[in-house]
């Protein structure tokens, strides 16, 4: 069974195809067998961050039933141990994914045999972003410093815990449970989801177990993008508290991505960033986070003193 | 984890019961800045009526434990809800202000084992070498030097202990007389002398200084 690594941001442009190329030419170096999976349907451009011209193959040759298996569409890319399934051919419609279709790829995905699989999302809150979020229990958001980005991340995790709670409560039959405590409390409501767990349980405490235990598979990470010198490094480690605190979820942060220029001229050049500039801030933050990623270290952020 | 409404105030600021007054203003501030209307982080996380109702919360939770007296008072609660230790209530551990005028100042020796004196004393009873020169009429250094070594005392420890310079004390025990004090400061370097070797005083003062009389 592949690590898999689903990568959102609530907004576009705060750099989750960058991160996502990035570390995954950190873990194709680092000796795992890894794969890129370009989710981000209709805006597809994961492939030119690693550095591989046009993509021949794509995910609706699977869907279109071209070839046979997904496993017909991953192409390997110029860097060793490293392997894209590209969104980028597809069909112009592709955004607009059918049920069924959406079904036939979360369900192909975890029998890839990798180490390794990172899957590129699209920007926002649609259904089939937040479906592709939930193949895997693993999740790394991404977010500049500007409050509209930081809002976008709530949004989608707010919306990724709303379906995990509809899920269980619909499979385990819970509605009754839920409506229950809303009547108890108004404010437990799915968007105040650590009351409404903490109602339930006491209501009762053996589902109210379950549900906790299926919340607490999650395991969520962050990483800031784009922090500029005059901003608080503290944002990054200061959000994940908030979240953990206040919706009872693990969040631990992976650490901040310093911004830099360059960034355009690499994506420009078609060359990956951590190659074209080894030795900068960002590449360095980059290989941390990767690190970080690696050693699930539970500990609390540290936060950083700032003089004001 | 408890939701946030139910957390003691403790929880709410993220401090330990014990903690100083400095810390629960440093807790206030940094949770403050946190959920403060302009703050990036939680700007959007919270609706209005939420932010207010936490910002209240924690503004609550400062009040009552930023003053001793309320702190006292509510730690009481916590303890008779069976929520907090009794050992873990904060207690000031800062050291008071030393006053300049510390008429009371406790002299004591860190290295005078306890029972030392009650042992000595009774060796020098036991002792008869002591005994019969103590009974002397008259005393010489010679003499002292005498009690010293059978009580095994060397002479560094006397002059360490009594503060008389070790030169003096030789000169005392070889019958220096050349370097003799004054006879009022050599009675008080004699009395320290037998004092600290556990022998009478006045034996030892009266018999030397007898004897320097005759030698004279």
């Amino acid at each position: 069974m592949p690590n898999i690594w689903s990568i959102g941001g609530g907004k576009g442009g705060s750099g989750k195809s960058f991160i996502t190329g990035n570390l995954g030419i950190l873990l194709a170096k680092g000796g795992y067998k890894t794969l890129l999976v370009d989710l981000d349907l209709g805006a597809a451009n994961l492939h030119t961050i690693i550095g591989l011209p046009l993509p021949e193959k794509s995910i609706s040759d699977f869907l279109n039933k071209k070839v046979g298996t997904l496993q017909e569409t991953v192409e390997p890319t110029p860097v060793p141990n490293l392997y894209l399934i590209s969104g980028a051919m597809n069909d112009l419609d592709i955004a607009n994914l059918a049920h069924e279709q959406k079904l036939k790829i979360i369900r192909n995905i975890p029998k890839l045999p990798y180490d390794y699989i990172l899957l590129d999302l699209g920007a926002g809150t649609s259904f089939n972003t937040i479906d592709f979020f939930m193949i895997s229990a693993l999740g790394i958001f991404v977010t500049t410093p500007e409050p509209t980005s930081i809002e976008n991340i709530y949004r989608l995790i707010r919306s990724v815990y709303f379906r995990k709670i509809r899920q269980v409560l619909s499979s385990h039959n819970f509605r009754t449970l839920a409506e229950e405590a809303q009547e108890r409390d108004a404010r437990a409501t799915v968007s105040n989801p650590d009351i409404l767990l903490y109602i339930m349980k006491e209501l009762d405490p053996e589902k109210g177990e379950i549900l906790e235990n299926e919340l607490r598979t999650f395991n969520f990470k962050l990483a800031l993008n784009q922090l500029r010198k005059q901003d608080n490094p503290n944002i990054g480690a200061l959000i994940c508290k908030i979240i953990q605190r206040h919706l009872a979820l693990k969040m631990h942060f992976l650490g901040n991505i310093s911004f830099d220029e360059r960034v355009h001229n690499a994506v420009c050049k078609k060359i990956p960033f951590l190659d074209l500039y080894p030795y900068t801030q960002t590449t360095l933050d980059l290989r941390t986070c990767h690190k970080n990623l690696l050693t699930i270290d539970e500990a609390e952020p540290i936060l950083q003193n700032v003089v004001d | 984890m408890k939701p946030f409404r139910e957390q003691n105030y403790y929880e709410l600021l993220e401090i330990l019961p014990d903690a100083s007054p400095l810390e629960i203003r440093r807790a206030y501030k940094r949770v403050f800045e946190l959920y403060q209307d302009e703050s990036i982080v939680s700007y959007s996380f919270f609706s209005k009526e939420e932010r207010e109702e936490i910002l209240s919360l924690l503004e609550k939770a400062y009040l009552a434990l930023i003053d001793l007296e309320s702190r006292a008072q509510y730690d009481r609660r916590l303890i008779e809800l069976g929520l907090m230790d009794r050992d873990g209530q904060y207690s000031n551990k800062m050291k008071e202000p030393i006053p300049i005028y510390d008429f009371k100042k406790v002299h004591f020796d860190v290295f005078e084992p306890a029972g030392r004196l009650e042992e000595l004393k009774e060796r020098v009873s036991q002792n008869e070498i002591i005994q019969r020169i103590l009974a002397q009429d008259t005393l010489t250094g010679a003499d002292l030097h005498k009690i010293r070594t059978e009580l095994d005392i060397p002479l560094e420890e006397i002059a360490d202990s009594t503060k008389v310079q070790i030169g003096m004390l030789r000169a005392i025990e070889e019958d220096n007389l050349k370097i003799f004090p004054p006879a009022v400061y050599l009675k008080g370097f004699l009395k320290s002398y037998a004092r600290y070797l556990q022998i009478d005083e006045s034996v030892v003062v009266n018999g030397f200084i007898k004897r320097i009389g005759e030698g004279k």
